[in-house]
């Protein structure tokens, strides 16, 4: 059981960082907001795990890419609450860069592919 | 594994309410849409998952990732190893030789050079670099406010008799303080106390553990009872621990020294040892040696007799450790220098196959920076990788140390200081550990930090081709170039104490080895306390073995060549009068009997050889000299009349009757000492003369044998002949005059045998260097090669084209070994005999050799480019 997750973990884990510091851009958030902002934003494609989401988040935290803290919500709940420090923002400037090279070297191979289904 | 930090407890806690508030919020949207409390809180659950789980793969992030992290790269590491079989043999093997070599030379040097003295408190320990006399530690003993002065003789042989057959020990006379100056105690009964070693109160002995053990089987009830040593009765008083060795291994006995002023040619003349010291508390080395130089003066007024003003000059204190290790030191770091060196040369080795390796994982390194690894995760799995390697190269050299030291031990000279402490152990282990793991990185470094610096869009869009990266191939060239270069040097090292070995066995001694066996006679001294005792048994002896069968002459003499000794004293040539306190001459004296000259083959050059009736008390008191010394002494005149006289004896002038050759009596590399001034040979009987004083021939002496052939045995019937004449005479060291000659080479022999091993080694990873590169470049430039194949070029072309390659590397490499030859062989010349540190014939030899290696190793790659198919080539890739 806890193999399969621990796979998993190792296959995303390079995506599931770039997601989770792009999240944290907009302001500090609790694990279940930051689970329903990638949902949301990727149109409801892309369902974060949360036995992917919460190692992530404790293993950026432990690298000190996000920082967090206790608060409480709005619904007067005790949370923990995750904010990008300054190492994370910049970490997010080169994932990103990073990101858009392999997206491009990855359409570059599929690019012609595509076009001789399209023919 | 967990994180080693904060308290988990509180933690734990923390994350399970953190989980808990996911799960009630999500519950909490569900419910807002409309679902039911409880069947809201069942979907969110299942939405979430295992929560125990979860909690737990969370919790594995706190842990010590970075210990996770190694042991991931360590499991990873294994795999591709494992997968990799070929090229993890040949660099582990690789290593194992050059860390195996390494730890070897290490065990010695650790042995040797930096494991303390295993005495108490050994820094504080000091040895004298000169020799004095007993008069001389008297008056230092009483003086010295720096040090706590003992005397220790050099290794003297005692007769066993009395018990058993007569036996030969080894011993050492030592003040009465010595072993309270070492801190040391006996293992059972006592050592020696204050004034034992005055006369009339020094009849003690103190054995050794390894004598205890052997000669009186272990008897615990040894102490009280009574030996008989060199004809003196001596009660045992202690037996020394095991692991008490000094001042050498081969000590089997401790007698005291027996200070008698009265005896004044022994206390002043032939007493010479080194002291040894324990600093007083708070005084300092330096403090001693200034010490050493005021107590000088004091030494030489006290002396019996006018000394030279510049006695003693030279001498001072330095740590025990210096004085037992003396000029060991230089060898052994030499041998550590060309072992790392080696190990250099392997590490360059195994970096380039790394090197070729790294070009074929550009994709897989790409791939795994792809999905997310830092350069530095990347770099981290390398460098594991290759110490990983470094260690299993490790493990394996230790297997090879252990054969190698075993090797070592016994090809180094039996006298090598500290041999006996030289052990594999815990330090050498740690030593070998710190080397495998800074092997790794160093080895590793280089394509690591290449591989990491992948391009990864580069690399993926190229897809399958192989990218011939430039980066990588000129470090692999840059490596060749070093390989060549050390191993340039260490073959140059080998190669020119190889032809010091040779010139030195080739070296004329001076006397023929041939046919001539010796052994060793030693009557007790007493035997010749009585005149004529001696001489009639010698020469009762001498005619008893001449009627042996297989026996053509025989000799004797007090000492062989090459190191067995001579009588030494100082001597006054008529008409060379010396001013006072100017440097007294100091003779070597053989005394032979008539036929040594003859059974020796040492030609005769001027005058006459010595007969029976040299020997008579009544007869003229001749000399012969050796051509050297007659040169040194009477130049341009005839030295046969001339006259010469023990500095003591002023009024027996003795006449010189003859010139012989010269002859290596110090070693092989010398005939005489560098503070003696002349070899003469005196006739064995009343006129001999004695460094003692003493009025009587020595007792012991060496027989020379001339046999009929090489092959004679004669040791029982000489034992027998021996024991008819006296039960209580040893025989010792029979053996061919030969050996004792080859004995004379053990040293330059096993230092130039473990450089042409290292050589060797050095060669053969060149070699393998330099085809592994040179084999990457064709498989490389293949594509090129086909096309210049079609477009016309002929096969030689192609095969020149190769060898010119690796031709240039070489060079380059040779070129650089030569400048670093002439830099670092100068430290050897210590040990080069008869060849200089730049010798250009063994240069060139070895830049020759080197290229030939390399064309050969360069050779089946540029044949396997000659063969490419420009049709397959083309198609390739």
């Amino acid at each position: 059981m806890k193999q399969r997750y621990q796979n998993r973990i190792e296959l995303l884990q390079g995506t599931l960082d770039l997601l989770i510091l792009q999240t944290l851009r907009w302001g500090a958030q609790h694990g279940y907001g930051i689970a329903l902002a990638i949902r949301a934003n990727s149109g409801e494609i892309l369902q974060v795990d949360t036995g992917s989401l919460y190692p992530a988040l404790h293993r950026l935290e432990r690298h000190k890419l996000i920082a967090a803290e206790w608060k409480l919500s709005e619904n007067n709940q005790r949370v923990r609450v995750y904010r990008l420090s300054a190492a994370g923002k910049k970490k997010l400037a080169t994932e990103r860069s990073r990101w858009a090279q392999i997206s491009q070297a990855i359409a570059g191979i599929l690019g012609p592919a595509g076009k001789e289904s399209e023919a | 594994m967990k994180f080693p930090w904060g308290d988990d407890e509180q933690r734990k806690k923390e994350l399970k309410e953190e989980i808990a508030s996911h799960l009630q919020m999500a519950a909490r949207d569900r419910e807002a849409r409309g679902e039911s409390p409880a069947q809201a809180g069942e979907s969110a659950r299942r939405e979430l998952g295992n929560t125990g789980v979860i909690q737990d793969v969370t919790r594995d992030q706190w842990a010590w990732t970075w210990l996770e992290d190694l042991l991931q790269d360590l499991r990873y590491a294994a795999r591709t190893l494992r997968k990799n079989p070929g090229f993890t043999m040949i660099a582990a093997l690789t290593l194992a030789l050059g860390i195996g070599a390494n730890t070897a030379i290490f065990s010695l040097v650790n042995g040797v050079l930096l494991r303390p003295l295993p005495y108490a408190q050994p820094e504080r320990l000091v040895g004298t670099t000169e020799y004095y006399p007993q008069g001389a530690l008297e008056v230092m003993r009483e003086q010295s406010r720096t040090m706590e002065l003992v005397g220790v003789s050099d290794n003297g042989e005692f007769n066993l008799t009395g018990s058993g057959d007569p036996v030969r020990l080894i011993g050492n006379s030592v003040s009465a303080d010595f072993f309270s100056v070492f801190g040391e105690q006996a293992a059972m009964g006592r050592t020696f106390q204050d004034g034992e070693d005055q006369p009339g109160k020094d009849q003690w002995v103190v054995l050794s553990h390894a004598l205890w053990e052997h000669r009186f089987q272990s008897d615990p009830n040894i102490v009280g009872r009574w030996i008989t040593l060199e004809g003196v009765d001596r009660e045992i008083v202690g037996v020394m621990p095991a692991d008490f060795r000094f001042p050498s291994p081969k000590t089997e006995l401790w007698v005291p020294l027996h200070m008698d002023p009265r005896a004044t040619g022994i206390y002043w003349g032939d007493s010479y040892m080194p002291l040894i010291g324990r600093l007083r508390p708070g005084a300092t080395v330096q403090q001693a040696r200034t010490e050493m130089k005021i107590m000088r003066r004091r030494v030489l007024a006290a002396f019996a007799w006018r000394m030279p003003d510049e006695s003693f000059a030279d001498g001072t204190v330095v740590s025990l450790e210096d004085a037992i290790v003396g000029d060991a030191r230089g060898k052994l770091l030499i041998l550590l220098g060309a072992v790392s060196l080696l190990l250099l040369i392997a590490c360059a080795n195994v970096a380039n196959l790394l090197l070729a390796r790294a070009t074929t994982r550009e994709r897989e390194v790409a791939v795994r920076v792809a999905l997310g690894a830092s350069r530095w995760r990347i770099l981290r799995q390398l460098i594991t990788e290759s110490v990983l390697l470094s260690l299993l190269g490790g493990a394996l050299g230790l297997g090879v140390a252990v054969g190698g030291l075993s090797i070592l031990k016994a090809a180094l000279p039996a006298d090598t200081p500290r041999l006996a402490d030289v052990a594999l152990d815990g330090q050498v282990l740690a030593f070998t550990a710190v080397l495998a793991i800074l092997t790794g990185v160093i080895f590793g470094l280089v394509p690591a930090l290449g591989a990491s610096r992948v391009d990864m869009t580069a690399t993926l869009k190229s897809g399958g081709q192989r990218n011939a990266s430039g980066g990588n191939h000129r470090a692999s060239k840059l490596l060749v170039v070093g390989e060549v270069a050390v191993s340039m040097i260490l073959v140059i090292a080998a190669g020119l104490l190889v032809k010091s070995l040779w010139i030195l066995s080739g070296t004329n001694p001076g006397f023929r080895a041939e046919s001539v066996v010796t052994a060793r006679i030693t009557p007790n001294e007493m035997l010749c306390e009585v005149p004529g005792r001696c001489l009639a048994f010698y020469d009762e002896l001498l005619n008893r073995t001449r009627a042996l069968p297989g026996v053509k002459n025989v000799a004797a003499v007090n000492g062989l060549p090459l190191g067995g000794g001579a009588e030494i004293f100082p001597i006054e040539v008529e008409a060379h009068p010396i001013p006072d306190g100017a440097k007294v001459p100091m003779f070597w004296e053989k005394i032979v009997t008539p036929d040594y000259l003859s059974i020796m083959n040492i030609p005769l050059l001027r005058g006459r050889g010595f007969t029976e009736a040299d020997a008579a008390p009544e007869a003229q008191a001749v000399l012969i000299v050796s051509k050297t010394t007659a040169e040194h002494f009477w130049p341009g005149k005839d030295p046969v009349g001339q006259h010469i006289r023990a500095k003591w004896e002023p009024n027996v002038w003795r006449t010189v009757v003859g010139v012989v050759g010269d002859v290596r009596e110090y070693n092989i590399r010398s005939d005489s000492a560098s503070w003696i001034d002349g070899v003469m040979y005196a006739p064995y009987g009343a006129h001999a003369i004695r460094g003692s004083g003493a009025d009587a021939p020595p007792a012991e002496m060496t027989l020379v044998i001339e046999t009929a052939g090489e092959q004679v045995q004669i040791a029982g019937d000489l034992k027998n002949t021996v024991a008819s004449l006296n039960h209580d005479v040893p025989v010792s060291q029979i053996g061919p005059l030969k050996n004792w000659v080859a004995e004379a080479l053990a040293e330059p022999r096993s230092i130039s045998g473990l450089f042409a091993v290292f050589a060797g080694l050095a060669l053969l990873l060149g070699a393998v260097g330099i085809y592994g590169v040179i084999s990457y470049s064709v498989a490389q430039r293949t594509r090129e090669i086909g096309i210049r194949m079609a477009l016309g070029a002929r096969r030689q072309e192609v095969l020149l084209l190769v060898m010119g390659q690796g031709a240039k590397l070489a060079l380059a490499g040779v070129a650089i070994g030569i400048a670093g030859g002439l830099t670092l062989t100068r430290l050897m010349s210590g040990l080069l005999y008869g060849v200089h540190a730049t010798d250009p014939v063994t240069y060139g030899a070895v830049a020759i050799l080197l290229m030939l290696v390399a064309l050969v190793a360069c050779f089946l790659p540029a044949r396997r480019a000659m063969r490419v198919d420009p049709m397959v080539a083309l198609r390739y890739e």
